[in-house]
């Protein structure tokens, strides 16, 4: 493919948005993929960045219901980084979110710490939101 | 709650080794087999890379033997944080060192190829397009795999365009020179515009030629013009659509 490889800017914005379920995280992945390329990332970095999103997604269904609401994937081209921004919107939250101890969220959170330069997580009012960025040029081991 | 975490700058692997004292062999083993399970998951997480999931844990496996060897509790550090840099730092060497990159690319054209071939035996067999799960069936990919490359072979389709047409009136050849350029969906989602603001009897003309496969003769006939005419027509509507497209395009930039 490739005269289109390079078409995203600084400033450039995609949003996704899909049923909050697991089995659509592949979505969040192909997407991520698309645009990693197209933001110059090299492949093992675009591998990385798209193995960190499953993660974020991952970590923001921890403790939702898992058949409501909807995942809002917001991946942003930050100069020579991607941001991603991942927002569980009018979730039914079937326990509290997911805990700092909570095993599978800290595993998730590991392998962000392993993948990306720097990650976060908010919880406010129902909603949650993780976060990630990534630059190119640099391996994040 | 909010929480943010920025990266240490050095990878976990280069971390020097601490000269505290040994752990004595039980508590190592301890440590080491409470922990196999966490280098399983980490090795999981990097399938469909081309490499068996046995050598991943293996790799993983080493590398949490070396987690537990360099670990320094004084450092304030929880293990499984520092062990999951490690396993991922070896996991992620692993691929670097075997020339990962250069063969996940190839690796996307090879499926790319070999679900032209499923594809053909599949529509044999079932009497129908298959889907892309009998394709990840048929060729033992995943289907996010099978899914990235039909998106990555739009490309490689469009180098090879001609392929699937008559030598004497190859796509290539009624399309003009720039035919690749306008074989994807985001390149017709350019074309669109341009072609409209072409005159009516050029995008009728562009239509019988291209859409319905007349011949320049043909169009001719029934434009009641010569095919001399026709075909000055369609290369000038040609240069048309390459200029609207060119000025499109570098108005996106």
């Amino acid at each position: 493919m490739t005269e289109t490889a390079d078409r995203l800017e600084n400033g450039d914005r995609i949003e996704l948005k899909f049923p909050a379920r697991g089995d659509l995280i592949v979505l969040a992945r192909l997407v991520t993929s698309a645009i990693s390329a197209r933001a110059g990332f090299d492949i093992e970095e675009l591998e990385d960045l798209r193995l960190a999103v499953g993660e974020l997604c991952l970590l923001t269904l921890q403790g939702s219901d898992a058949q409501q609401g909807d995942l809002r994937l917001e991946l942003s081209v930050l100069g020579d980084a991607i941001g991603v921004d991942c927002t569980l919107e009018r979730a039914g939250m079937a326990t509290a979110p997911a805990p700092d101890g909570d095993e599978v969220a800290r595993l998730s959170e590991q392998i962000l710490d392993a993948l990306v330069d720097a990650h976060g997580r908010e919880v406010h009012d129902g909603s949650v939101h993780a976060w990630l960025r990534k630059h190119r040029g640099g391996h994040a081991e | 709650m909010t929480e943010g975490r920025e990266q240490d700058p050095g990878p976990p692997s280069d971390v020097v080794e601490s000269d505290r004292p040994a752990l004595d062999p039980v508590a190592r083993e301890e440590l080491i087999t409470s922990n196999l399970g966490l280098a399983h998951q980490l090795a999981r997480r990097f399938l469909h890379r081309g490499e068996p999931l046995d050598d991943l844990v293996q790799v993983a496996s080493v590398a949490l033997v070396k987690s537990v060897d360099r670990f320094d509790p004084e450092r304030g550090v929880d293990f499984a944080a520092f062990a999951t840099r490690t396993i991922i730092g070896e996991l992620k060497r692993h691929f670097r060192d075997k020339g990962w990159a250069v063969r996940a690319s190839r690796r996307v054209q090879e499926l790319y190829l070999e679900l032209g071939h499923a594809t053909g035996t599949l529509v044999q067999q079932l009497g129908r397009n298959p889907t892309v799960a009998e394709l990840a069936e048929a060729t033992g990919a995943s289907e996010e795999a099978v899914i990235e490359a039909i998106e990555a072979g739009q490309g490689y389709r469009a180098a090879s365009i001609d392929a699937s047409e008559s030598e004497d009136d190859p796509m290539s050849a009624r399309l003009g020179e720039h035919d690749s350029n306008y074989a994807s969906v985001e390149d017709r989602a350019l074309l669109g515009p341009a072609l409209a603001s072409l005159p009516e009897r050029e995008q009728s003309i562009l239509r019988m030629r291209f859409v319905e496969g007349l011949t320049q003769s043909e169009i001719a006939a029934a434009v009641g013009v010569s095919q001399m005419h026709v075909s000055r027509l369609l290369s000038s509507s040609l240069q048309k659509l390459r200029d609207g497209i060119g000025q499109a395009e570098a108005g996106r930039r």
